[in-house]
C-alpha cells in the first residue's frame, strides 16, 4: 500500500486540477465514464503486471485483445453459439496462448519480448484472416452478454449515478490478485523470480512453472479484457482494435509501481496507474485550452514525471536508511 | 606474346559487353527526363497506339472498412463486365503501408492504380513516383496536387453540405454541433467539415475557407464545438462522445464524419441514456447507422456510392488502357454524387445496397481465388 502513495497523490492532483478547470469533470456521467475507461484498462494493466513482476515483459497483449474482441461477436452471430459456449472459448483460448507463450519464454529460452513481440503480429493476423478483415458487431442483439462491458449496476438510494459493470470485474480481478501475491506462498516466490532467477532456483522454487503462470494470468486477463472492451464498444474492426493496448497496460503497470527489472509492484498501484492514463486522456478533451493534439505527449510527459519521482524517493527513502543504520 | 593477346582480347570484350549493356539499359529511360504530368500524358497516348488488352489494374484504398468491401464488389464487378485483371488492396497500418503497398504494385508493373489518398499533401512524392511509372487516378480522397488524370468520388463539401442540412432540420432552433472523425488531415474530412460548417452558419460556398478544428465556433444559433479525432481506434471513438457530453451539457447534435463515428456515437448516447435528447447525423451506410434511421435515433445520413468509386475507377483505367482517352473526363472529375438517407428512403436504400452486394459475390469469389479468371470469362467487353 504504501508503495502506491506517490501515484496516488499525482491521481488526487491530476483529478483537482481538471474538475478545477472544468466544471463538467465531476459530473455523475464523466466519473462513471471514467470509472468505466479505467476498469477496462486496469484488468490488462493487472495481468501485464504478473509477466513484469518475474522481469518478463508482454507485448501481445493488444493482440489478444483484437483476437478475443473479434471472435467474441463473431462467434455469437457468424457462428451462432451461445454466449456461455462464446465466453467458454474466448478464456480457454486465452489460457491455451499464455501457456504457449509462457512455456516458450521459460522452457524454450527465448527472450520474452521476441515471443511475445511475435504474438502481437501473429493474434492480429489470425484475427484479421478469420473475419476477412470484416468488421465484427453484435448487431443490436445480446443485450445480456453485453452487460459485463457497458452495464451499470444502480447504488440504492442514489439517482443519476450507477457503478459501471467492469467495474465489479475489476475489483474481483484484484482483490484474487492481491491474495495470491501476498498471502500465498507462489506469490512470494513470484516476487523472488523476478528479483534473482538464479537464487530463487536454488532454493528449490518452480522457476519455469511460476514463469508459465505469469504469462498465462496475463493472457487470460488480456482475452477477458478484450471480451469486456467488444461488449462496451458494440463492434470491433480487426485492423485496429485493441493497437497499443499492451504499451497502455505496461505504462499503467510501471506508473503503479512495477519495476520492469522483475520482483516489485503492487495491484492497487496498477489500478491507480491505469486511472491516471484514463484521467489524462479525459482531461485533455475536457479542458478546453488543452489541444486534443497533445494527448501523446501529455501523457508521456507525466509517465515520466511518475517513474522519475519514484525514483527519487526511494533514493532518498534508501539513503534515510542508510544514516539511521549508522546512527544506531 | 600470344598469351598477352589473347588477355586482351577477353579484357576488350568485356569491356565492349559492359558497356553494351550500361547503353542499352540507357536506351530505356527517355533522354530527357519528363514531369510525373508528363508521364501520365505519354501513358495515355502510347496505349492510344498499343492498347493493353485485360489490363491489371489495382484498387488501393485508405484503410480497412466496411465502406471498402462494398467498393471491392463495384470494382470486382467492373472486371467481370470488362475484362480486366483487378486486385483491391487495403492498407492496414495508414500512409506508412499505403505506401508499401503502391511500391509493391509498381514493382509487379502494373498497368493502373486507382487510389485513395491518405494525406494529399504530404504524399506527392509517392503519388509522383506512381504517375511517373503508371496511369494513376484518385477515388474518394482527391490529392488534386498530384499528376493523377482524374479523380472518381464525390465532392465532400457538397456531401457536408447535405449533412449540414440535416443538422439544421435535427435541430431547428439552433444549438451546439459536435463533430467526430478518424483523421482531421484527411481531404475528404477536411471539406466535409467545411461544408457542413458552411451550410450550418449559412455561408456562401469557398473553396478556401478553413476552420480551425482546435476552436469553437458560434454564428447566429449554431455552436460547431471543436473536433475529435480517435485515428480509427473505436474505444477512443466512443470515448471522445461520451467526453463531450460531459464537456458540453447542452451538446444539440452530434456529427459522425466517417463511417464508424455514428455507429459510437450511438453506442454512447445509448449508454449515458442521452438517445432522442442528443440527434446524430452521420455519414456512410453502417448498419447500425441505417437501423437507428428507422428506430429515429439518427436524423439521417449522408452516404456515398462506394460501389462506383471502385466500378468507375476500374471502368475508367480499363477504357485509357484499351486506347480510349475520350473516356477521360473534362476538368478530371467523374463526380459520383452523395445521398441523403432519412427516414424516407431507408427502406429503398438498403434494398438496393444488399442487391449490388448480393450481385457479383460468387462470380467475385471465384475472381479473387484465380486472379478473375470468372471475370475474363464473363465476357471481355474489349474490343
Amino acid at each position: 500500500m504504501k508503495k502506491s502513495i506517490g501515484i496516488a497523490i499525482i491521481l488526487l492532483a491530476i483529478v483537482i486540477a481538471t474538475a478545477i478547470l472544468s466544471p463538467n469533470f465531476l459530473s455523475a456521467y464523466n466519473l462513471e465514464n471514467l470509472l468505466r475507461r479505467t476498469a477496462l484498462f486496469g484488468i490488462l494493466s493487472i495481468g501485464v503486471g504478473f509477466v513484469i513482476l518475474t522481469a518478463g515483459i508482454d507485448l501481445s497483449i493488444g493482440g489478444v485483445v483484437c483476437l478475443a474482441g473479434i471472435l467474441t461477436p463473431y462467434l455469437l452471430t457468424q457462428m451462432g453459439w451461445t454466449p456461455t459456449e462464446t465466453i467458454g472459448a474466448i478464456l480457454l483460448m486465452s489460457l491455451a496462448i499464455g501457456i504457449l507463450q509462457g512455456s516458450l519464454v521459460a522452457y524454450g529460452r527465448i527472450q520474452p519480448f521476441l515471443v511475445t513481440l511475435c504474438g502481437l503480429l501473429i493474434f492480429r493476423g489470425v484475427a484479421r484472416g478469420i473475419t476477412m478483415d470484416q468488421t465484427q458487431g453484435f448487431q443490436g442483439k445480446f443485450a445480456g452478454i453485453r452487460w459485463i462491458g457497458n452495464g451499470r449496476i444502480p447504488l440504492p438510494g442514489v439517482d443519476g449515478f450507477a457503478i459501471p459493470a467492469p467495474v465489479l470485474s475489476l475489483v474481483i480481478i484484484a482483490v484474487l490478485a492481491m491474495v495470491f501475491l501476498n498471502r500465498t506462498v507462489w506469490g512470494r516466490w513470484m516476487k523472488a523470480v523476478g528479483r534473482s532467477p538464479n537464487a530463487a532456483r536454488y532454493s528449490g522454487v518452480p522457476v519455469a512453472r511460476l514463469q508459465i503462470l505469469a504469462y498465462t494470468i496475463c493472457s487470460l486477463l488480456a482475452g477477458f479484457g478484450g471480451l469486456l472492451f467488444v461488449c462496451d464498444v458494440g463492434s470491433a474492426q480487426p485492423s485496429d482494435f485493441g493497437n497499443f493496448y499492451e504499451l497502455y497496460a505496461i505504462a499503467a503497470a510501471v506508473l503503479g509501481g512495477y519495476r520492469l527489472s522483475g520482483g516489485e509492484g503492487s495491484v492497487v498501484g496498477v489500478v491507480i496507474g491505469a486511472a491516471v492514463m484514463q484521467v489524462l486522456r479525459n482531461a485533455i478533451v475536457l479542458v478546453p485550452w488543452l489541444p486534443d493534439t497533445a494527448e501523446f505527449a501529455v501523457i508521456g510527459l507525466v509517465i515520466l514525471i511518475g517513474v522519475l519521482s519514484d525514483e527519487l524517493l526511494r533514493r532518498f527513502a534508501a539513503s534515510r536508511a542508510r544514516t539511521q543504520a549508522k546512527g544506531v | 606474346m600470344q598469351r598477352n593477346l589473347a588477355t586482351a582480347t577477353r579484357m576488350s570484350t568485356a569491356i565492349l559487353v559492359v558497356f553494351g549493356f550500361i547503353s542499352l539499359t540507357s536506351c530505356g529511360e527517355p533522354a530527357v527526363e519528363l514531369s510525373p504530368k508528363q508521364r501520365q500524358a505519354q501513358f495515355v497516348q502510347n496505349y492510344a497506339k498499343n492498347p493493353i488488352v485485360k489490363p491489371r489494374l489495382a484498387f488501393v484504398t485508405n484503410g480497412i472498412a466496411d465502406f471498402w468491401v462494398i467498393a471491392q464488389r463495384g470494382a470486382e464487378q467492373a472486371a467481370i463486365d470488362t475484362g480486366a485483371t483487378v486486385t483491391v488492396h487495403m492498407p492496414a497500418e495508414g500512409i506508412a503501408d499505403q505506401k508499401r503497398i503502391l511500391e509493391d504494385l509498381l514493382a509487379q508493373n502494373i498497368n493502373a492504380i486507382a487510389v485513395s489518398a491518405i494525406d494529399p499533401a504530404n504524399q506527392l512524392d509517392v503519388l509522383d513516383q506512381v504517375a511517373t511509372r503508371t496511369l494513376l487516378v484518385t477515388h474518394d480522397s482527391d490529392a488534386p496536387a498530384s499528376a493523377r488524370l482524374a479523380y472518381v468520388g464525390l465532392d465532400n463539401y457538397d456531401a457536408g453540405r447535405a449533412a449540414g442540412k440535416l443538422v439544421k432540420a435535427a435541430l431547428p432552433n439552433g444549438g451546439e454541433i459536435a463533430i467526430f472523425v478518424g483523421r482531421m488531415e484527411q481531404d475528404n474530412a477536411r471539406r466535409r467539415r467545411q461544408g457542413l460548417m458552411d451550410e450550418i452558419f449559412d455561408r456562401s460556398r469557398d473553396e478556401n475557407r478553413v476552420e480551425d478544428p482546435n476552436q469553437s465556433l458560434t454564428i447566429g444559433k449554431f455552436t460547431v464545438l471543436n473536433t475529435l479525432t480517435d485515428q480509427f481506434d473505436r474505444a477512443k471513438a466512443k470515448a471522445n462522445v461520451e467526453d463531450m457530453i460531459s464537456a458540453n451539457p447542452n451538446l444539440g447534435c452530434v456529427v459522425g464524419l466517417f463511417t464508424y463515428n455514428p455507429v459510437l456515437a450511438l453506442e454512447a448516447l445509448r449508454s449515458g441514456g442521452k438517445i432522442g435528447q442528443i440527434k446524430v447525423v452521420g455519414f456512410d451506410e453502417a448498419p447500425e447507422t441505417l437501423a437507428g434511421i428507422r428506430d429515429g435515433s439518427v436524423q439521417g445520413t449522408v452516404v456515398q456510392d462506394p460501389y462506383n468509386y471502385g466500378y468507375r475507377s476500374m471502368q475508367l483505367l480499363n477504357a485509357v488502357c484499351l486506347g480510349k482517352p475520350d473516356a477521360l473526363p473534362k476538368g478530371g472529375f467523374i463526380d459520383i454524387p452523395a445521398v441523403t438517407v432519412t427516414k424516407d428512403n431507408v427502406d429503398a436504400f438498403e434494398a438496393d445496397l444488399k442487391k449490388k452486394l448480393a450481385g457479383n459475390k460468387a462470380a467475385a469469389n471465384a475472381g479473387n481465388q484465380t486472379g478473375n479468371q470468372a471475370g475474363n470469362q464473363a465476357g471481355n467487353l474489349a474490343k
